[in-house]
């Protein structure tokens, strides 16, 4: 078979903008539409429950919340646990700073290195390109292995118990540079570098005022993800950071989780050491998990509109 | 004879400067002059050299102050990555030799050429050879090194199958819904969930599965006994597959999606106006278009087979040793050992193991599709 198909962004972007698809002979049934729409229905329903879930725990009154368990609805509704969340808790106060500064930091320097490093291995006449190809390709196939990695990172670069810490690891990414090559081999026609080049642009000034504008939805892409990334990184923290002061906001409502667990796991043997009543309060931490969900999710709409024509286009060998 | 104009001059390449000098001897053979003794060879030789040397004048330009001022710019811009690699993904590598060192914290002399303690220490720790690995297949931990082998391969093969089947049959669902904003708004939905970290997907399996969760809410009234699911080993396979699916699938199936609305609509009209349904046209028209996209995913899979997805696995059961049987991979068998008092190599021995395999799976797996279909290898 001579053809093979690619990802097509545009093709995909058309799809989602087309309002009603025109009833042709390639038309589902009705039947059979309506059976895979209400399907689909049921799925999300379904795909939403978590997310429902812990919202309702965290807007459940406690005293009900310990005297029913979890429920779909409880019996009451309050608000104190974001209340109480917002009034104190330096904890997740601290933890949401870095967990900012990181993503922003990390955000910025994944889409300026990933963006860099694509761009000449997307032009023919760079020399050095089938190196550097692979030298970024590599990392993808062979790694030394956690130990080593805990090793150097540890007692040779030294980032651990810093900001650092949190986003530097996850700041490039070997993908998202065969992905961004290949998207700047596809949409930023060979001719308008050629011209620009011509008019006495140099190398970076043609990248930063011709490629880069071209290529914002892939580059939105990688900036989606990365913060991603970053905001939901919950290894990081685990593998290099010991100090309360530079814990991510994952890492800190994971040690909660951790804490609760292990003391209710354990309670009869606790009994008289911690009073269980007196724990952090249940609605409390669904509160916390709450709050680290939401402003990720705002990002979404945010990058909506670029991220599906980034994600297909070059996800693929180019 | 053969017009030297004719051939090509614009490229510059070693290549065609010797086929060039290869014509021209030819051309110099052919003719009368010259005998055929070695001194005219030699002649030959020179003459070849000569003209090839005249013929491609410009290869000495080949560069010029233009191209390698533009050469040193990509190299800047390929600088900060470069490092970051540099720094994160080679340095470690040639720590997989602590697999085969029993490593001792030394702290170097003053005069020492190399000052920093981890490199030092690398250094001067003693060879053991395959002492670690040993460790590992000790008759008290041959069995759970094998279970974790065991958990992480399987879940893996679990996902990718599962995986790909739902984002497939999602995405061909999506695209052959009539309503466009109803399949953009479910697919929207089906996306969220990537967004969500581990830590929170932890917590809602604690509120609906812990003794006071909502599954027992539910459940009780019904008059079941209460049952706490993350304690039973049967309900974590379910547990892991379930989170996997409804983190990664709406993610998974965009690619596809892509691909098939790529896809000539003419061959779908010629297959109907063959008679073809549905199912036939999904199965000889769609799956063959999808076919090189889903290798190249699986191959990249395939590597990755010896690790997982430490966030999941590490948080969920969140150690909970009732269920470590059925919960831990290697990764976070691997993080645990380094985290405890072993020796250094333990781990390290480990890791070694997941990193070979894995290089030599991805290799082997993409051998055999270079055979098979040597369009769709990923090298």
């Amino acid at each position: 078979m001579e053809v093979i198909a690619k990802p097509d962004s545009k093709s995909l972007v058309q799809f989602f903008s087309r309002k009603e698809k025109q009833r042709d002979m390639l038309a589902l049934s009705p039947g059979v539409n309506t059976f895979f729409t209400i399907l689909l229905g049921i799925l999300c329903v379904l795909t939403l429950i978590p997310i429902y879930v812990i919202i309702i725990a965290s807007l459940t009154s406690e005293s009900v919340l310990v005297a029913d368990g979890y429920r779909l609805w409880p019996r009451e509704f309050s608000a104190r646990a974001y209340t109480f969340l917002f009034s104190q808790g330096s904890i997740v106060i601290t933890a949401y700073k870095n967990t900012i500064i990181a993503t922003v930091a990390g955000t910025i320097l994944s889409v300026l290195m990933v963006g860099l490093y694509a761009y000449p291995l997307s032009r023919p006449n760079f020399k050095f390109r089938n190196f550097f190809t692979f030298y970024a390709f590599f990392t993808m196939l062979f790694g030394g292995g956690l130990v080593a990695y805990y090793m150097v990172t540890r007692q040779l670069l030294k980032i651990q118990n810093t900001l650092w810490a949190l986003f530097l690891p996850s700041a490039f990414s070997p993908f998202w540079v065969i992905v961004m090559r290949t998207f700047y081999q596809s949409n930023v026609p060979n001719e308008i570098i050629e011209s620009a080049r011509m008019d006495g642009a140099n190398e970076w000034r043609t990248l930063f005022q011709i490629v880069m504008p071209l290529a914002v939805p892939g580059l939105a892409t990688v900036a989606l993800f990365s913060a991603i990334g970053i905001w939901n990184n919950f290894f990081n923290c685990l593998l290099l950071v010991d100090d309360t002061k530079y814990y991510s906001l994952q890492f800190t409502i994971y040690t909660t989780l951790n804490n609760i667990r292990f003391l209710l796991e354990n309670a009869d043997k606790m009994q008289g050491i911690v009073n269980v009543s007196e724990l952090p309060s249940q609605t409390f931490r669904m509160a916390m998990a709450v709050v680290t969900v939401g402003p990720i999710i705002f990002a979404y709409p945010f990058f909506q509109r670029y991220f599906i024509r980034g994600l297909t286009i070059g996800a693929i060998k180019g | 004879m053969t017009d030297l104009r004719q051939i090509p001059i614009d490229k510059h390449d070693f290549q065609v400067t010797i086929e060039v000098f290869i014509e021209t001897s030819t051309i110099c053979l052919k003719s009368q002059r010259w005998g055929r003794g070695w001194h005219s060879r030699l002649g030959r030789f020179a003459i070849g050299v000569m003209s090839s040397a005249q013929l491609s004048p410009r290869k000495k330009s080949r560069w010029n102050r233009d191209k390698i001022y533009t050469n040193l710019s990509y190299l800047t811009m390929v600088l900060p990555g470069a490092i970051w690699l540099l720094l994160f993904a080679y340095l470690p590598m040639p720590g997989v030799i602590l697999a085969f060192k029993t490593y001792k914290l030394v702290k170097p002399p003053a005069d020492a050429f190399i000052q920093n303690r981890f490199i030092y220490s690398l250094i001067k720790s003693p060879w053991v050879g395959l002492n670690n690995f040993k460790y590992l297949t000790l008759p008290t931990n041959v069995g759970a090194t094998l279970t974790y082998i065991r958990n992480t391969v399987l879940y893996n093969l679990l996902f990718m199958v599962v995986g790909l089947v739902l984002s497939v049959a999602l995405a061909v669902i999506i695209f052959e819904l009539t309503n466009r904003f109803l399949a953009k708004f479910f697919h929207s939905i089906f996306f969220l969930p990537f967004f969500i970290s581990w830590i929170v997907v932890a917590y809602v399996v604690y509120a609906l599965g812990s003794s006071q969760g909502i599954i027992n809410s539910l459940i009780v009234p019904l008059g079941y006994a209460p049952i706490e699911v993350y304690k039973q080993k049967a309900a974590w396979p379910f547990i892991f597959l379930l989170a996997n699916i409804w983190k990664y699938t709406g993610n998974g199936s965009i690619v596809y999606l892509a691909t098939i609305t790529g896809i000539d609509r003419e061959l779908y009209e010629a297959a109907a106006i063959d008679g073809a349904g549905k199912w036939k046209q999904f199965v000889h028209i769609t799956l063959p278009h999808l076919v090189p996209v889903i290798v190249l995913l699986q191959i990249l899979a395939v590597g990755r087979i010896f690790g997982s997805d430490f966030d999941m696995f590490y948080t969920l059961p969140n150690g909970s040793a009732i269920v470590r049987d059925v919960t831990q991979t290697l990764d976070v068998f691997v993080y645990g050992m380094l985290r405890s008092n072993l020796p250094l190599g333990y781990p390290a021995a480990a890791a070694f193991v997941q990193s070979i395999v894995g290089f030599v799976l991805i290799l082997i797996t993409n051998a055999i599709v270079r055979k098979v279909r040597p369009e769709m290898a990923l090298f």
